[in-house]
């Protein structure tokens, strides 16, 4: 909750969950930044029906716990490995997202701090 | 037996009345004895009338003569079984009546489980400002708070797509 008030009284330091980055994803990061890998293929993913929010950086773990789901079925469980290292998949999604949110907003931060500092020389 | 029972169809067919009715008698149907007697003209009828229903001749009125067919049945007041005392030692309690009263014209409208004509603590337009002032507050608030929604610090998701790059946080080896 303390996100929506923050977002409604200072709208210009804080990102909104519904926007993309505006800044350049390799800025600040002198030795690059390692690329995410999609590994389940289009084909692969339209044969599965995998719906499309699930086709994600995690897709080939969801095929993989699906495939795993209809091959012991009605005996579910045997796929808590498959399940366990899909939504581990999906935590690390998530925290990736909370970081980017992070950077986000502290350079946001940056960026105002530094029109503050621009106005006050101009003056 | 079968003879019996041919003879009681036949004389189903040849009478437009119940055959049998001279052995049972017909719970459901209408009896001559409950046909109200004509409109009372004069005060001695009145009289004799109010004596039949067990009314007091002061308080006895009958429905106007208007071809509704009521004849001389008193026209009570329109009180429901629910709006009648619950504490008061009835003879039937169940139904609030005390053995003899007479019956309202409308009483299957007014046992306890149809209609209620109890007087209501607010009049109806005072119910219905309370009803929509409640609501246009609370649609007023819902639609305010649209636009400041509360949410987790995150992005949206990155979805894979052609052209799209997304990056880890770790350095390039």
């Amino acid at each position: 909750m303390g996100n929506g008030i923050t977002l409604a009284l200072k709208p210009e330091v804080t990102p909104s969950p519904n926007q993309e980055s505006q800044f350049d994803p390799l800025y600040g990061f002198p030795n690059g930044r390692k690329e995410r890998v999609m590994i389940a293929t289009e084909e692969e993913m339209i044969s599965a029906k995998l719906p499309l929010e699930n086709r994600d950086y995690c897709a080939h773990l969801a095929i993989k716990f699906q495939q795993c789901r209809k091959e012991v079925w009605p005996w579910a469980w045997k796929c808590a490995p498959e399940k366990h290292e899909y939504l581990s998949c999906q935590y690390e999604d998530w925290i990736l997202r909370m970081k980017e949110y992070e950077r986000e907003r502290r350079l946001m931060e940056r960026k105002e701090r530094i029109r503050k500092r621009k106005e006050k020389q101009g003056e | 037996m079968a003879g019996l029972v041919k003879l009681s169809k036949f004389a189903l067919k040849i009478s437009n009345k119940n055959s049998l009715g001279l052995v049972f008698r017909s719970a459901s149907h209408w009896n001559k004895d409950w046909k109200p007697s004509p409109f009372p003209e004069t005060q001695a009828e009145r009289e004799a009338a109010a004596k039949k229903y067990g009314i007091p001749v002061e308080q006895y009125q009958p429905y106007p003569d208007d071809g509704t067919g009521n004849g001389d049945y008193p026209k009570l007041a329109d009180i429901s079984t629910e709006r009648k005392d619950p504490y008061y030692p009835y003879d039937y309690p169940e139904v609030r009546r005390n053995f003899g009263d007479a019956m309202h014209v409308d009483t299957d409208l007014y046992s306890e489980d149809r209609h209620n004509n109890t007087p209501q603590r607010y009049s109806i337009t005072f119910m219905l400002c309370c009803f929509l002032g409640l609501m246009t507050v609370s649609a007023s608030i819902f639609i305010f708070l649209e636009d400041y929604k509360m949410f987790r610090p995150i992005l949206p998701k990155q979805l894979p797509g052609k052209g799209k790059v997304h990056y880890t946080f770790s350095p390039v080896d």
